[in-house]
């Protein structure tokens, strides 16, 4: 048993993925450089408007602005102009017309993404997988009726999974790949051809079907080969032909004497006959399931502000994550790059064309997000990128923008009933993204103490719940605490400046030299002192620094620390600070308090 | 006339079937409580309660840093996540590594001076002051929840601008905390979170015990008690300097507030030590 997923209007269909609300319109896609832009793809909606494959633009748009008639109750495309017959419009149900129609350019990353969404569904599906055509693809069924069901069930679960990720297919089961390519294509919803019925339930369909498919059977090669519209000029001609001869559906090809046909069309004719008749059968080409997962949209207009952004991401995320969903994998890694606005040139020096030239026109503007442990929900993404991107704006409108995500195994966690609390890690993240919003980048996390003399030597580490399924210790007893607790540190970051008077080598007095809140505090008279301790090092180290800039950075340090008992000026009692005397500067600073 | 008892009977009767509880007090349930760390607090205090907003004042030099880490050093060892608002920056994980804290299991939260690296948001954290940063920052960690204890060190905020602090946001933080496990401990000068706070405690300096080469006899100076030196301690990386200067402060701890007890009728302390973890 074979089944083809057939999306109609794929390049509407890939776009309709990306802005669900065009769901409801008359849409036509534009292809073509100016001025010969024309349809290349339309809705059902858009035929009802009397808008055609091929049109300018200028002649789609009097359609599309214009009111018709109400449609006919049982109207078909099909019966009126068989000679340009489209797939998904024969099947067009009683339905008002819309009264505008839109216009979208076409998109091919976003015709990408739909096929590579559609492949991750069929994979998820089946590893038999048949990458036929960017609108179709074919799946071997054979031993799934155990896994899903009967055929029908199958093909309705196969429908709703490609509903999942944003398309509308037709489904078509069969006995042969080509016979259910055809009930496919021919016929919308799902359609499941019993073994044997193939010639009787394929009888109906028009015979442009069959040329459709034909040139797929011929290999993609010889697609790629010739242009689209050589393509088109052999199916009008092979149509003619038959239209002469009276023959416009599967049933009539197939009663036509075989001989004859095959002295008047050749091959191609006698193929076209069997494959009328659903008795062709051949090995599908399978393809391999893709690793990459990436979502990309272009704009029309360019996008300035975070808001509407967020919304064309959470689509984004949305197609991306039903994709990993169908693949059952999470994320590890989240990449988004936008695509800029092209920089206006300055005049004076650069003009458009140099700046293109040199590749500064668009900008790419890239933000990685590395999630310590993989996730797949959509709405954590979103206020991550939301939180990262008001963090770190582009700086620049943005007109076109991917997604991509590195896939990892999801967690599978169960945990015990009476293990410590610990925070959920998709909740953790967004609460460390909104803190470094609030304190700044690398200002949360884990302090790792360096292997080193050198004094408030440590460096910041992401922080990650560690959920580890050990057995609670419980609360603490009175056994196990400490009759006596330490005796603490509290940094001054950065030290403080202050005048040192000494007497007989020893501090007697302090005076604060900056201007911090707290300078009445550290200025007064010494009580007692010890001292001093003479410490350096990091003189060796290439990257060294005279003054102290940043912690995890080595950098060297040559100074005489003293431990004094300060009687405060302002009568806030006598405390403890550790000062020092460098001896590069010959400045003294107050480095910390004891606590 | 009725008696009391009488009309309480009757306004019971014609409301119990409306009401449940009706003119009776409801129980105060005693909150679970966990060590303090300190054996000594611990017979004082019962230790810090779950669920409620504590406070550890006290001037400069007087212990509270001390007792905040054995309280962080007990939740990491207990395996809880937990997390260090620092007001000031004043944190050095060198102590919290010796006294025993699990740093893998705190989220330490640098408040104050802004990034020098990322100067994108600079403006706008310029904006907040330390205490808006704090009050913001515990929000989010009480809304985003799973931590065992949130500390927030205001040690060196003046205690006129924690003053400041509205009492509508300690209210929701110890609204926030109430249906959780989370203890909310803040280290300050002077109590703040007025009726907030379930457990005030209020430490002192009664004493310092250090060795000085200069001094080899003990000595009591200005409230000093300067010991006889004895062999040097073998300083080692990660080690707080001058492993040899302090041997530990004597403190007194006094209740000012307690879950217990709502208004103490007497001082009630004890005398504990802090010795050095070098």
């Amino acid at each position: 048993m074979f089944a083809c997923i057939f999306i109609p209007d794929f390049p509407v269909a890939a776009i309709v993925r990306a802005e669900p609300l065009l769901r409801e319109h008359a849409v036509a896609v534009l292809d073509g450089k100016p001025p010969q832009v024309r349809v290349f793809a339309l809705n059902d909606k858009g035929r009802l408007l009397g808008m055609e494959i091929g049109m300018t633009k200028l002649q789609a748009s009097i359609f599309a602005a214009a009111k018709p008639e109400r449609a006919p109750a049982t109207k078909t495309v099909a019966k009126k102009k068989p000679a340009q017959i489209e797939f998904g419009a024969r099947h067009t149900k009683t339905q008002p017309p819309p009264a505008n129609a839109i216009f979208r350019q076409r998109s091919p990353v976003q015709e990408d993404s739909a096929h590579a969404a559609l492949l991750d569904v069929a994979h998820a599906f089946t590893p038999r997988v048949e990458d036929t055509h960017p609108d179709r693809l074919l799946l071997d069924l054979g031993g799934l009726e155990r896994l899903y069901g009967p055929a029908t069930a199958m093909a309705r679960q196969l429908a709703s999974r490609v509903s999942s990720v944003g398309l509308d297919c037709n489904i078509g089961t069969a006995a042969n790949p080509d016979a259910a390519m055809h009930a496919a294509c021919g016929f919308s919803g799902v359609t499941v051809i019993p073994v044997g019925e193939e010639a009787s339930r394929l009888g109906v369909l028009p015979i442009a079907v069959l040329l459709d498919s034909l040139d797929l059977a011929h290999g993609s090669e010889a697609e790629t080969s010739t242009s689209a519209r050589e393509r088109n000029k052999l199916h009008e001609q092979m149509l003619d032909t038959l239209e002469r001869w009276g023959v416009r559906d599967f049933r009539t090809l197939a009663l036509l004497p075989e001989h004859a046909l095959a002295s008047r069309l050749g091959e191609a004719g006698t193929r076209l006959q069997q494959l009328s008749r659903g008795a062709g059968t051949r090995t599908l080409a399978l393809c391999e399931p893709q690793t990459h997962f990436e979502e990309a949209m272009e704009l029309e207009s360019a996008v300035e502000t975070l808001e509407p952004l967020s919304f064309l991401l959470n689509r984004l995320l949305e197609q991306l994550c039903a994709r990993l969903e169908a693949r059952a994998l999470a994320v590890q890694e989240l990449s988004l790059r936008l695509q800029l606005e092209p920089r206006v040139a300055d005049e004076q020096t650069t003009t458009l064309q140099e700046l293109e030239k040199a590749g500064e026109l668009h900008d790419l503007y890239t933000r990685t997000l590395r999630l310590p442990v993989a996730m797949r929900d959509p709405k954590v993404f979103l206020k991550l990128l939301q939180l990262d991107l008001a963090a770190h704006p582009p700086g620049a409108p943005v007109c076109k923008l991917w997604l991509a995500a590195e896939p990892a195994q999801p967690r599978s966690a169960q945990r015990g009933l009476f293990l410590p609390i610990t925070p959920e890690a998709e909740k953790l993240e967004i609460t460390l993204a909104r803190i470094n919003g609030v304190v700044g980048e690398r200002r949360a996390g884990i302090a790792k103490v360096l292997d080193t003399y050198r004094p408030d030597a440590f460096h910041m580490e992401r922080f990650v719940s560690q959920q580890e399924d050990r057995t609670p210790g419980g609360d603490l007893t009175l056994a196990d605490t400490a009759s006596a607790p330490p005796v603490a540190l509290r940094i001054f970051r950065p030290a403080r400046r202050i005048r040192v008077q000494l007497i007989k080598g020893r501090p007697c007095k302090v005076t604060a030299l900056d201007q911090h809140a707290d300078r009445n505090e550290l200025q007064g008279k010494i009580l007692w002192s010890a001292g001093p301790w003479r410490s350096s090092g990091d003189w060796w180290a290439e990257r060294s620094a005279p003054f102290k800039t940043n912690p995890e950075e080595a950098h060297v340090w040559d100074r005489e620390e003293w431990d004094i008992a300060l009687a405060a000026d302002n009568g806030g009692g006598v405390a403890l600070y550790r000062i020092y005397y460098e001896t590069g500067t010959g400045h003294w600073f107050a480095d910390a308090s004891y606590d | 006339m009725p008696s009391p008892a009488a009309l309480r009977a009757h306004v019971e009767s014609a409301l119990g079937e409306r009401l449940s509880s009706t003119l009776l007090l409801r129980e105060k349930i005693a909150p679970l409580t966990v060590s303090t760390g300190v054996a000594g607090l611990d017979a004082l205090t019962g230790g810090l309660p779950r669920g409620a907003l504590s406070e550890i004042t006290g001037p400069a030099s007087s212990g509270r840093t001390g007792v905040m880490l054995a309280a962080l050093a007990g939740a990491t060892r207990r395996d809880e996540a937990c997390a260090l608002v620092d007001a000031s920056d004043n944190f050095d994980p060198a102590s919290a590594a010796a006294a025993g804290v699990d740093l893998d299991r705190l989220l330490w939260v640098r408040c104050g001076e802004s990034d020098r690296a990322s100067p994108s948001n600079a403006q706008q954290r310029t904006a907040l002051g330390r205490l808006e940063q704090v009050l913001k920052v515990t929000d989010l960690l009480l809304q985003g929840g799973g931590f065992g204890m949130v500390v927030l060190d205001l040690g060196d905020i003046p205690p006129g601008s924690v003053r400041r602090v509205p009492l509508t946001s300690w209210f929701r933080f110890r609204r926030a905390v109430e249906p959780t496990t989370t203890i909310l401990l803040i280290v300050e000068r002077e109590p703040c979170a007025k009726t907030c706070a379930s457990l005030v405690v209020r430490l002192q300096r009664t004493a310092v015990c250090a060795r000085d080469a200069a001094s080899p006899s003990e000595t009591e100076f200005h409230g000093w008690r300067v010991l006889s030196r004895t062999e040097p301690a073998i300083p080692h990386a990660n080690a707080v300097s001058h492993a040899a200067l302090l041997h530990g402060m004597q403190l007194r701890a006094e209740v000012v507030l307690s879950w217990m007890q709502r208004k103490p009728v007497q001082s009630v302390g004890t005398d504990f030590e802090l010795r050095a973890g070098w």
